[in-house]
């Protein structure tokens, strides 16, 4: 390099701030996501994930139509954001779109001898087909299951949770023996039952494809496939500030196409397709001539092109409406590629505007009907509105005893004293079961599956272990959002960790004596199969382990007590179900409510009353 | 002949082997109870049995006042000894609740243990409900490693080896958490409760604790099972706390209304009069508790209390 070169490179040093900010944000965030998502020892605060999932769109856009504040101030600050300086969600909030720089990144130190990746067209059919797709799931009521399968943050919790964490945990399993050796008490074993193999799967076959395209292509999938990277490319195309190259400076050395991750420089036509930049900053940060920069363009319809305006050059002031091609007008048509009348627009401007509110109104209309979807499903975050026969007329009484009957002659002789005279009551009505058993404080299972993601975020925090991704409990529809699992655990009385997780409004965080009322699902006691009916000896598991002791025993045969179930207490956490040691069918399960209900609120009185002098001598 | 000759070369082999990887041969090694271990319940059958009751004084005065009839910390606790306490931490609950052992108890004791010159106390239970936060919320955690001890995992299946009871009626064998088997000091600290299927629990029920396979014991016969557990390993020591047992809705318990305020504290190596002494205190008659008559079968120990020696202490 010449001295003249030398000199000018000092004045036109890359401005690197904008990337470093971004790297740094960005790993903040993957860090303080991953950490919430991976934590099979509960060691992260859980509202601390609670709030990094809060800032995704998908999320923060269901937890809004379910009716909360702060998600709307939030995606409000996420819509601006874009508006002012593109696709700053994408590049540092996005944890699959971090996963993907991680990838593409590496891949580059494998492959330095390779040629860059070079510009290419926007694959916009396929990309506005998955937002027209999705709007039409919305339609037909399956909006959220859409968003399930394509919410970058949802995908990226199933990556972390359903197979990152089974892996960290096994190997912290196998460090556990050295340092037990070693004498450290801190680490410790820890069982982690395993979802299906189904729900394995399906995570498992698409981090493969993520990787595989991050590694050729960068970002390709938020370009083609995300809907929230197309909404939020809608909307960056309008930012204030813009990506774009100066053709004056620019020396085409296409060291920028080399750091672009999206594809979206075209040196050729000196223009930057805004709408798939996921404002990654590398492009700026490696420009020695300040041929590429970030430069307020408001107001500037360029479509999908963009150019840095403004400074000074002739050739691109000057053109009307502020577009500011270079180039002959048929490469850029040929650049927009939605546009399928190839002859060229007679009125260039009013198709950029239908366009627009084409795109404006296929959001409006997709925001509609998901919030159609989510609301039809009971309102807000408000108290629990169950059904009528959801509230047992008062006290508890065993008169909604739900044995099976197996012995008529057992069940009536072995009543205990207490029980009013109107045991004879008929059973409580049928209520709609279902196979899947939702978290408490989701409500209902509709009201759950039309505001889950399945991003897993309570199934890594719930610290039972009891919440599993569902495969086909739920139908379709409830494909890999959590359930509970009986066979691997079961709920804790005094824990809300999945509401305290839940960043889409699906569960809500009721105070502990709502959550310890919400009737999940409900205990059936089969006595032809219990233990001490079949054998004649005392077990009680399942009474034992249950915490609103709506399972209690009552006298039985010679000296043995035998389970049996008040409903009105029952809040379906599972406990009896897990405890029951009869197999391979258990002599108590619990089956899921599709609305569920409210367990009678007990006024306890003391079992004696306290003794306030000496309680006398010993009873022997 | 020959056949002799190769069994006694595969012995050999076998046992060679052994020497060479000990670790692998301590693990498939079937652990037999030392002949000191069941000393204390052996004492228990020929002299007469001592109970110790105490009441109306702070969980930490009556253990010490309980430490001291019985001869003091230094009957049991040797200088540089292991020292293993099973308290029950079953649930994941508050002291006030009495679902566990009172933490001030435990810490208590630790601090006895540790004083008496013990090279390490170490606490656990098998809880059920999720370990960790069973052991902080009982406040048994923090109180144990305030007076120096340690808490060890009790919910690691690779903690528990495998162990036969040939005295056992029905539990003849079973996976045994081995600091238990390596315990130079073992003591049983359980809470009095109510028991919605073995109608009480004390010292004998809490040491299911101890053991991996509990469903078993559910399957099996839950009161035949908690008594042939005693056969293999008597605790050397007993303390029963009564301080405010829980009357209903036992093990677990649902409020801090479900215990009574009675202050007391039983101390014993006789696991089967101390029984009999907590089922009394919970109004039942030590019969109807199907294991204490059971333990006393296998020779356990004395349910009947007219015939144990009961030196009664009021702190009050």
């Amino acid at each position: 390099m010449s001295q003249h070169d030398d000199a000018h490179d000092h004045d036109q040093t890359p401005v690197h701030w904008h990337k470093h900010l971004r790297v740094v944000a960005a790993l903040l965030l993957m860090a303080g996501l991953t950490a919430a998502l991976v934590d099979f020892r509960e060691l992260m605060p859980v509202r601390a994930g609670h709030w990094l999932a809060s800032v995704q769109v998908v999320p923060a856009l269901l937890a809004l139509l379910s009716g909360a504040l702060v998600p709307a101030l939030i995606l409000a600050g996420l819509l601006l954001a874009t508006l002012v300086a593109g696709r700053i969600y994408c590049s540092v909030l996005c944890p699959l779109g971090i996963l993907q720089d991680v990838v593409s990144r590496l891949a580059r130190l494998f492959r330095q001898r390779r040629k860059p990746l070079p510009f290419a067209r926007e694959q916009a059919w396929l990309r506005h087909g998955f937002v027209w797709g999705s709007v039409l799931a919305a339609l037909a009521g399956w909006g959220t299951f859409a968003l399930t399968l394509l919410d970058p943050y949802s995908n990226y919790g199933r990556f972390a949770s359903t197979l990152f964490r089974p892996v960290l945990t096994w190997t912290n399993n196998q460090v556990v023996g050295l340092t037990e050796a070693l004498g450290w008490t801190s680490v410790y074993r820890v069982d982690l039952p395993l979802p299906g193999l189904g729900a394995l799967l399906f995570p498992a076959a698409l981090l493969t494809l993520i990787v595989v395209l991050a590694a050729l292509r960068g970002r390709l999938w938020c370009n083609t496939v995300c809907p929230v990277g197309t909404v939020l490319g809608w909307i960056s195309k309008h930012a204030a500030f813009r990506i774009g190259i100066d053709s004056s400076s620019c020396t085409r050395c296409a060291q920028c196409i080399r750091s672009c991750k999206a594809q979206c420089i075209d040196l050729r036509a000196g223009q930057v397709d805004f709408s798939r930049c996921v404002a990654c900053y590398n492009c700026v940060s490696v420009c020695d001539e300040r041929g590429i920069g970030y430069k307020w363009s408001w107001g500037r319809r360029t479509g999908k092109g963009n150019t840095l305006a403004g400074t000074g050059n002739p050739a691109t002031a000057g053109h009307a409406g502020g577009t500011t091609r270079i180039t002959p007008a048929k490469t850029t048509g040929a650049l927009t590629g939605n546009d399928s009348t190839s002859t060229g627009p007679r009125n260039p401007e009013r198709r950029k505007l239908l366009r627009d509110s084409a795109h404006g109104l296929i959001a409006g209309s997709g925001l509609a009907l998901l919030a159609r979807e989510v609301r039809a499903q009971g309102s807000g975050t408000g108290t629990a509105e169950p059904t009528a026969d959801a509230y047992p007329a008062e006290a508890p009484s065993p008169s909604t005893s739900s044995t099976v009957p197996g012995s008529q002659s057992a069940a009536s002789t072995t009543t205990p004293p207490a029980s009013p005279a109107s045991a004879q009551a008929q059973p409580a009505p049928a209520r709609p079961a279902s196979l899947g058993v939702t978290p408490p404080g989701s409500r209902s299972v509709p009201r759950f599956l039309a505001r889950c993601t399945a991003c897993q975020l309570c199934v890594s925090a719930c610290p039972k272990h009891v919440l599993q991704p569902a495969l086909f409990e739920y139908g379709l529809k409830g494909f890999m959002k959590p359930r509970l699992d009986f066979t691997a655990s079961f709920c804790d009385y005094d824990c809300r960790a999945c509401a305290e997780a839940c960043p889409d409004g699906a569960i809500d965080l009721l105070p502990i004596e709502e959550k310890q009322l919400e009737q999940i699902g409900l205990a059936r006691f089969y006595e032809d199969r219990c233990i001490v009916k079949v054998k004649g000896t005392d077990c009680a598991a399942c009474s034992e382990h249950c915490p609103t002791k709506a399972v209690e025993t009552i006298p039985f045969g010679v000296n043995l007590r035998l389970p049996q179930v008040n409903e009105s207490l029952c809040i379906g956490c599972g406990a009896c179900q897990f405890a029951c040691p009869v197999l391979p069918e258990k002599a108590i399960i619990v089956t899921g409510l599709q609305q569920h209900g409210l367990a009678v609120r007990t006024q306890e009185k003391p079992s004696a009353p306290a003794p306030k002098a000496p309680t006398g001598d010993f009873p022997f | 002949m020959n056949t002799r000759r190769s069994f006694l070369k595969t012995g050999l082999a076998l046992g060679a082997s052994a020497a060479v990887l000990p670790s692998l041969a301590q693990a498939v090694a079937v652990e037999q109870p030392s002949p000191a271990a069941n000393a204390a319940a052996k004492d228990a059958t020929k002299e007469k049995s001592v109970l110790v009751a105490v009441r109306e004084g702070s969980r930490a005065a009556m253990l010490d006042k309980a430490m001291a009839e019985l001869g003091g910390i230094g009957r049991f606790v040797k200088k540089g000894q292991l020292v293993v306490i099973k308290p029950n931490i079953g649930w994941n609950a508050t002291p006030e609740r009495g679902a566990n052992t009172h933490p001030e108890l435990v810490g208590a004791m630790v601090k006895l243990c540790r004083d008496a010159g013990a090279a390490r106390v170490v606490v656990f239970d098998k809880t059920c409900d999720k370990w960790t936060d069973t052991y902080s919320r009982s406040g048994i955690e923090a109180a144990v490693k305030a007076a120096g001890g340690e808490m060890a995992p009790g919910n690691d299946e690779s903690w528990y080896k495998d162990c036969e009871f040939p005295k056992g009626k029905i539990l003849k064998s079973g996976k045994v958490h081995r600091l238990v088997l390596e315990a130079d000091v073992f003591i049983n600290m359980p809470v009095l409760k109510h028991h919605s299927g073995s109608l009480v629990t004390a010292s004998m029920k809490n040491l299911m604790g101890v053991i991996w396979d509990r469903g078993f014991y559910h399957k099996a016969s839950l009161h035949q099972c908690i008594a042939d557990f005693v056969t293999f390993r008597a605790p050397d020591l007993n303390i029963l706390d009564a301080y405010h047992p829980m009357f209903r809705h036992g093990p677990r318990g649902k409020t801090v209304e479900d215990v009574v305020e009675k202050r007391m504290l039983f101390a014993s190596t006789d696991i089967v009069a101390i029984d009999a002494a907590g089922a009394k205190v919970l109004d039942r008659e030590p019969t109807q508790v199907t294991h204490i008559g059971m333990a006393q079968e296998l020779g356990l120990g004395v349910m009947d209390l007219s015939k144990v020696d009961i030196r009664r202490h009021s702190l009050a």
